[in-house]
């Protein structure tokens, strides 16, 4: 039985970043697979919508500014208004650079955001991050939150206290994850719907043929910068949910361009850029080779221990990390050869959504 | 095919979980940042891990005490996602290690401490998880906080004839955290702290920020490690003559510091670090096993993963069982007076006198490991100068 719960918890877990994942796959898919803007910054945009949760919704403490205690919801609206605002002034300078340009030029702003919370020491503690972040639903039962309303008009404090005693340690995993999951679900509705829209169609023409769409009256630059915008936005919720997820966020470590920007672009590109189903799948598929590995990894070894008997595999065991890259990096190859428009590849849109 | 596939992943989590022995995992960081730091702690855990199975194993039944081994990369996001499936698909009783102190923070908050699962930290120096915890009792670590070695720093200084002084430090977590306490204990003691500047790691030249710090003082705190950027800072400070004297802490002690700066450079240079009291009982006991076994017995935080896996062990038996729950009173039973003092290695010795009701106190390999409200423990610290051409430590106080 414990068995059960704990694989279950992690298949739970498993979901749960591959959902993180799945918002950041799908800003980049607007950006990327609607508008053909080459952004390389997911990293700063997380970052930025991270923060602002986090300084909004913690509890006052002395190691940085903010601490405001917000509501959750109030704080992730906060992190996509802020996100989007951002990449609004970015927009404005950079959005008529041609691709590879805009790419680099996104790479230089996510490093001055990251440095930027790097050094602002006493907004954000600097490099030693920020932690006790609340986590929706499991915030539930911290005393900040059920000492006051709306949660005291239910019952007093007392009661709640012993009616989260009662709940299994885990009560909250379920919920947090079926949030994401319905966060996935809802912005994948609104990005299809935008897709067979007749924006979503000028979108694509201006990703196919920009002197044509501007010769036939389009505003190009004002649409590419609507479509970085909504990307950024949907990146600063993907930021807001992770960092409830981890509980900490530092600048240097948690947003490693190699996770948050080169992965997510991985997973995109397997998945299938353009396709909203793509981007969804890619993101949890990857994740999931990600983070599994590890565990088939030593337990491969364990079985090849027992096959051959006479060879000692702790010396391999000391190696599974290394080993476990190695993988990653074969089946990411094997992939994308193998699929090179994607695994679910884009279906151009029509008017009646066929 | 793809049944064949599926049978052998099925077969693959079976074998992860099914087992009747107390599994403890351990995310190290083999991979990330500092992998050649991490190398010698692997083998220390895994030889606390001997020890204890070639003396009886857990128990009366003498059940194997196996070590869950995963790659926490010194990074929230991995470390989380670790110690999930060590908690969760591994079922093990504690955890030990994390490496660094962001991923322990992370790990512990999202996913340790919810579960009701110890965590043992073998390295993480942070003074940020001193008061991490409301109302549990979870986390522990057998290597001494920052904010000690940062005051043991500030006093050594005063001590020194050092009134006034500039504070450059590398800016990332570990750096940031030790300056910070200096800095605010060598205030309070009575120095003047003339400037206080983080630098950006792994520049080519230090040479303005040297210049910035260089006109109120002679004399460097220096914050940052040898191999990014440590080097260059000290070797532009004494070319441009803006300091003389250089104090710090362990990120700084490296031969190869003597080595591209040259002992003769070095006459004002004091280093601290984290070490064990080499006269200890606990530390000869650990020094003739680890030399045994070809582990580096004063390696950084070396003696401090030996000590993590195996008084993780020693509560464990004293628990009576694998547990999760009775785990941290245990620990505390064990690792803290009164009782009979166990030294590294000794498990068989521990293991009848709990078996027969008595009480153990756990004197470790990097020091007493007694652990006080919070969980933490007191280090020693060495001050290091250059003699004869090498770093050579005395202990302090």
């Amino acid at each position: 039985m414990d068995m059960l719960i704990g694989y279950s918890l992690y298949g739970i877990s498993l979901l749960t970043v591959g959902g993180i994942y799945a918002i950041l796959a799908l800003g980049l898919n607007i950006q990327w697979g609607y508008a053909g803007l080459f952004n390389a910054g997911i990293a700063g945009f997380a970052a930025v919508g991270a923060y602002t949760f986090a300084l909004l919704s913690t509890a006052p403490n002395p190691y940085h500014y903010g601490g405001l205690g917000l509501p959750l919801p109030f704080a992730i609206l906060a992190a996509m208004i802020l996100s989007g605002c951002i990449a609004f002034l970015i927009g404005l300078v950079c959005i008529r650079l041609r691709s590879d340009y805009l790419a680099i030029a996104t790479i230089g702003i996510a490093e001055i955001i990251k440095l930027f919370l790097k050094n602002e020491t006493d907004l954000t503690n600097g490099p030693r991050g920020i932690n006790k972040i609340p986590r929706p639903w499991e915030h539930l039962s911290e005393e900040r939150f059920y000492t006051k309303g709306p949660m005291s008009w239910v019952m007093d404090a007392a009661s709640w206290d012993s009616f989260f005693d009662k709940l299994p340690n885990w009560w909250w995993q379920p919920f947090f994850c079926g949030s994401i999951l319905l966060l996935v679900y809802v912005i994948y509705r609104f990005l299809e719907k935008a897709q067979r829209s007749p924006w979503g169609r000028m979108m694509t023409a201006i990703r196919e043929n920009e002197g044509a769409a501007h010769a036939a009256g389009k505003h190009v630059t004002r649409r590419r910068i609507e479509a970085f915008v909504i990307g950024a936005m949907v990146m600063g919720l993907a930021g807001a949910m992770l960092s409830q997820h981890l509980k900490l966020i530092d600048p240097t470590n948690t947003f490693d361009p190699s996770k948050m920007t080169f992965l997510v672009w991985v997973m995109l590109i397997a998945g299938g850029s353009g396709n909203n189903k793509g981007a969804i799948f890619g993101a949890f598929l990857v994740w999931t080779i990600w983070s599994a590995s590890e565990i088939f990894i030593n337990s491969g070894l364990n079985i090849f221990g027992q096959l051959i008997s006479d060879m000692d595999i702790s010396l391999l065991k000391t190696r599974a990390g290394y080993l476990r890259m190695v993988v990653i990096g074969l089946l990411l190859q094997y992939i994308l050869q193998k699929y090179p428009d994607g695994i679910i590849p884009e279906s151009r849109p029509t008017s009646t959504g066929r | 095919m793809k049944t064949k596939i599926a049978t052998g992943l099925a077969f693959c989590l079976m074998t992860t979980a099914a087992q009747a022995d107390v599994v403890v995992g351990n995310p190290m960081a083999q991979t990330g940042p500092i992998p050649d730091l991490v190398a010698p702690m692997v083998q220390a855990v895994d030889m606390a891990a001997e020890h204890v199975n070639a003396q009886g194993g857990m128990f009366a039944a003498g059940e194997k005490f196996k070590i869950a081994r995963a790659d926490s990369q010194c990074d929230p996001v991995a470390a989380v996602d670790a110690v999930t499936k060590l908690i969760n698909v591994s079922m093990v009783t504690a955890i030990v290690g994390p490496v660094c102190s962001g991923g322990t923070i992370a790990q512990a908050e999202s996913v340790s401490i919810p579960a009701g699962v110890v965590t043992l930290s073998v390295s993480a120096s942070s003074p940020m998880i001193t008061n991490m915890e409301s109302g549990t009792d979870l986390v522990f670590r057998t290597a001494a906080s920052d904010a000690y070695q940062g005051v043991a720093l500030a006093e050594l200084a005063l001590s020194k004839g050092i009134k006034d002084i500039a504070v450059s430090y590398a800016n990332d977590d570990y750096n940031a955290a030790i300056a910070g306490v200096f800095a605010q204990a060598y205030a309070a003691l009575g120095g003047t702290i003339t400037s206080n500047q983080a630098h950006e790691p792994n520049k080519a030249s230090y040479r303005a920020e040297v210049a910035t710090l260089g006109s109120g003082s002679d004399n460097l705190a220096l914050f940052a490690y040898y191999g990014s950027g440590g080097i260059t800072i000290m070797r532009n400070a004494l070319e441009t003559g803006a300091f003389s004297t250089f104090i710090g802490a362990d990120g700084m002690l490296a031969q190869e510091v003597i080595d591209q700066i040259g002992a003769e450079n070095l006459g004002k240079a004091t280093f601290t670090t984290s070490t064990s009291d080499q006269t200890a009982s606990g530390f000869t006991a650990w020094k003739a096993l680890a030399d045994a076994a070809g582990v580096p017995a004063a390696g950084p935080f070396v003696p401090n993963s030996y000590d993590a896996a195996f008084l993780i062990a020693l509560a464990i038996e004293k628990a009576g069982s694998a547990d999760r729950s009775l785990i941290a009173g245990a620990l505390r039973s064990v690792a803290n007076a009164p009782g009979e003092v166990i030294l590294p290695g000794e498990f068989a010795k521990a293991k009848s006198i709990l078996a027969a009701g008595g009480d153990i106190h756990y004197s470790g390999a990097a020091g007493p490991q007694d652990f006080d409200e919070n969980g933490d423990v007191a280090g020693y610290f060495s001050a290091n100068v250059v003699k004869n051409g090498v770093w050579e430590g005395a202990i302090i106080k």
